[in-house]
């Protein structure tokens, strides 16, 4: 599977390259985008023909940030892809980002393998729904 | 510093002990210690490890060369550390508020962080979620002098955080307008030199610009607090970050020589920003390994003989990657331990982390706990009435000469590298260290208690403290944009225009760009507008990179 990586600032990345590292590890393609607008973001995934998308928020407001995403995944044509949030998400942000459609949120204390099969489960989902389309 | 045959005896006696303890550890199973950073680490240290130290040579007194031992010849008797929690949440209002809070309870420091990381305006998209979140939104000098209200910039030392040169000269126009020339001023702005070769290349790099500013008018203002504490937070060794420190302040040095600048000036201003981590003795050993490498490099490298010059001054904040959003509490306990190492490693300054800063901003509450465990440890442990009191023991005079050893291999190495190649290394080495971090926690090689051990706590567990971590306002965006929205109202749009010409000018011509800096900050250009300036002047997109946004 494909997976685009992002994030919101290039500070506070030692997250975003250790779990890029991981997933390659695993056996995941990785793109790495670097720090993207959700605009940005969504073109990216068209572009790279992503399987799921990784979002690293360190430091802005993941509420925020991911509804501006899911809104230029939707006009992308991309409102199914899976979106995975990684970083510190506010307790109050949690049912927000669920709402929104995000896949899966992996908070500090999540390991490699947790990532790794977690991304792996979401490629299934996709291989599947793609298999299904007429 | 002992009889030879002394030691010898000593020598023969513990091989004698270590093979026994080797047999005991064999018969248990248990594998080699070493330290957090894979320093080998012994049982038991004895004289016989630290037989070939010379005292005078190697520690001295503390205020001497090598300062091994100390910067201050009274260590804390006379000096204490400054307290400068870190601040920076909001707008600059909220950030005032705070501050002027903690030093109203015996913060001694001003340190603000979040101070032009972007280099957008609040009203920009790319300012969407972020405005008062990872520190303070500053917009126009407006700001700072919000930022500053009521605060004696004549008694408090200023740190700024970043070296974003717009938020700089804010901090030099606000003092001007209130009387107080730059060579009164007192404080420290983050900085190094990056690559971009030495002599007529260096110019229009705004690092050295920084430098030289300083060098000139500044002599009481710490030009470059060299940041190796971030670089040891995003996953680096105790030896590598002492190694990555030395390698950046000789690097900023020799660009400062490089402009012209007397290298014994520039490093008597010269400061460095390191961390506290768990490994509690190699911590201590680190602080005191690296005194000593550094007053070497500088005396013995740039024929520097003020020995003021030599010394290594430093302010520690605490680690934040060995905190847990896991049972958050126990991470007052793990602050408290780095900041009691940081102190009997003699740190001139000191921020500790907050035990909810795993989950927000600090609330005002975890920021105080942070303060209190400062003046704990300084008026209550009784470990400050002693300077250096662990020196003298054999493990951490090993450790430091361990660490030290180690350092000097790997700047070495560095410095045989061409200059870009050699920041890409430090950054790959880091990577690679976090990545190995990771696995051993996943692998439970290290205990992290809370994480991948006694976490029987479940978060929702009723007899589980209460943690309210602190809840972002979304109404700082709609006043922040407020607060630039009135800047440009009221500002003179003439003089604005004009001060933007005279900056584009001024990027073209390559020159010192802090002093028309001044004068486009003073004409409240906001720093997205000053970002526009400088790529419409250089041609050059905007390219962020950590923590030195603003150039």
């Amino acid at each position: 599977m494909r997976v685009l990586l992002v994030q919101d600032s290039t500070g506070h990345s030692t997250g975003y390259h250790v779990v890029a590292r991981a997933l390659r590890d695993a056996g995941i393609e990785v793109v790495l985008g670097g720090a993207l607008l959700p605009g940005q973001i969504a073109r990216l995934a068209v572009e790279e023909g992503a399987d799921a998308i990784g979002y690293r928020i360190m430091d802005a407001a993941p509420a925020i940030l991911v509804e501006r995403l899911a809104e230029a995944l939707a006009a992308a044509g991309l409102a199914d892809i899976a979106v995975v949030v990684g970083g510190i998400v506010p307790r109050e942000d949690l049912g927000r980002l669920a709402a929104l459609g995000v896949a899966r949120v992996f908070q500090p204390g999540a390991t490699f393998a947790q990532i790794a099969d977690g991304f792996r489960a979401l490629g299934g989902a996709a291989a599947a729904r793609r298999a299904s389309r007429p | 510093m002992y009889d030879p045959k002394v030691i010898a005896g000593i020598a023969r006696a513990q091989a004698a002990y270590e093979s026994r303890v080797r047999e005991i550890l064999a018969e248990a199973g248990i594998p080699a210690a070493s330290t957090q950073s894979g320093l080998p680490l012994k049982t038991l240290y004895t004289p016989a490890d630290v037989g070939d130290l010379d005292y005078r040579r190697d520690l001295g007194f503390p205020g001497e060369l090598p300062f091994t031992r100390g910067v201050q010849p009274t260590g804390y008797q006379t000096k204490e550390w400054t307290r400068r929690q870190v601040v920076g949440i909001g707008t600059a209002e909220e950030t005032n508020a705070r501050l002027r809070y903690l030093m109203s309870q015996g913060q001694t420091g001003f340190s603000v962080c979040g101070m032009g990381y972007a280099n957008y305006d609040s009203d920009s998209e790319h300012a969407w979620g972020f405005v008062g979140r990872g520190g303070v939104w500053i917009d126009t000098l407006a700001d700072i002098e919000t930022l500053l209200d009521g605060i004696d910039m004549r008694a408090v030392s200023v740190n700024q955080i970043g070296s974003s040169i717009p938020v700089f000269a804010m901090i030099l126009a606000v003092a001007e307008a209130r009387g107080i020339a730059p060579g009164e001023l007192r404080g420290t702005i983050q900085n190094w030199a990056e690559p971009g070769g030495l002599g007529p290349a260096r110019r229009g790099n705004g690092s050295v610009d920084i430098l030289e500013f300083c060098a000139r008018h500044m002599p009481r203002w710490n030009s470059a607090s060299v940041s190796v504490r971030n670089t040891r937070d995003q996953g680096c060794t105790a030896p590598q970050e002492v190694a990555f420190g030395c390698f950046l302040g000789a690097y900023s040095l020799a660009a400062a020589v490089g402009r012209g600048l007397d290298a014994e000036r520039v490093a008597a201003r010269l400061s460095f920003f390191l961390s506290a981590e768990n490994d509690f003795l190699e911590e201590v050993a680190k602080y005191r390994a690296m005194r000593r490498l550094w007053a070497r490099l500088v005396r013995e490298r740039f024929e520097v003989t003020d020995p003021r010059s030599c010394a290594l001054r430093f302010h520690v904040q605490t680690s934040a990657i060995n905190l847990t959003r896991q049972q958050p509490l126990n991470n007052i306990v793990r602050a408290a331990l780095h900041a009691l190492a940081a102190a009997l490693g003699g740190a001139q300054s000191m921020s500790v982390n907050s035990f909810d800063e795993v989950l927000a901003t600090p609330t005002r509450a975890a920021a105080t706990l942070s303060l209190r465990t400062q003046q704990i440890i300084a008026f209550e442990s009784g470990v400050t009435r002693v300077v250096d009191p662990l020196g003298g023991s054999f493990c951490v005079e090993a450790l430091t000469g361990q660490i030290e050893e180690a350092a000097a291999a790997l700047l070495g190495k560095l410095e045989a590298l061409p200059d870009r190649d050699a920041f890409d290394f430090m950054e790959e080495l880091t990577r690679d260290e976090a990545y190995r971090r990771q696995q051993a926690i996943d692998r439970g090689q290290v205990k992290v208690v809370g994480v991948n051990c006694f976490t029987d706590w479940p978060d929702d567990d009723a007899d589980q403290p209460r943690i309210e971590p602190l809840r972002y306002d979304p109404g700082w965006r709609d006043k922040q944009i407020g607060r630039l929205e009135e800047a440009r109202r009221r500002r003179d749009p003439a003089r604005a225009s004009l001060a933007r010409a005279r900056l584009e000018g001024a990027y073209r011509a390559r020159e010192n760009i802090v002093s028309p800096m001044i004068e486009a900050v003073k004409a409240y250009l906001s720093i997205g507008e000053i970002a526009r300036a400088r790529e419409a002047a250089l041609g050059e997109p905007f390219r962020p990179t950590t923590w030195n946004f603003g150039r």
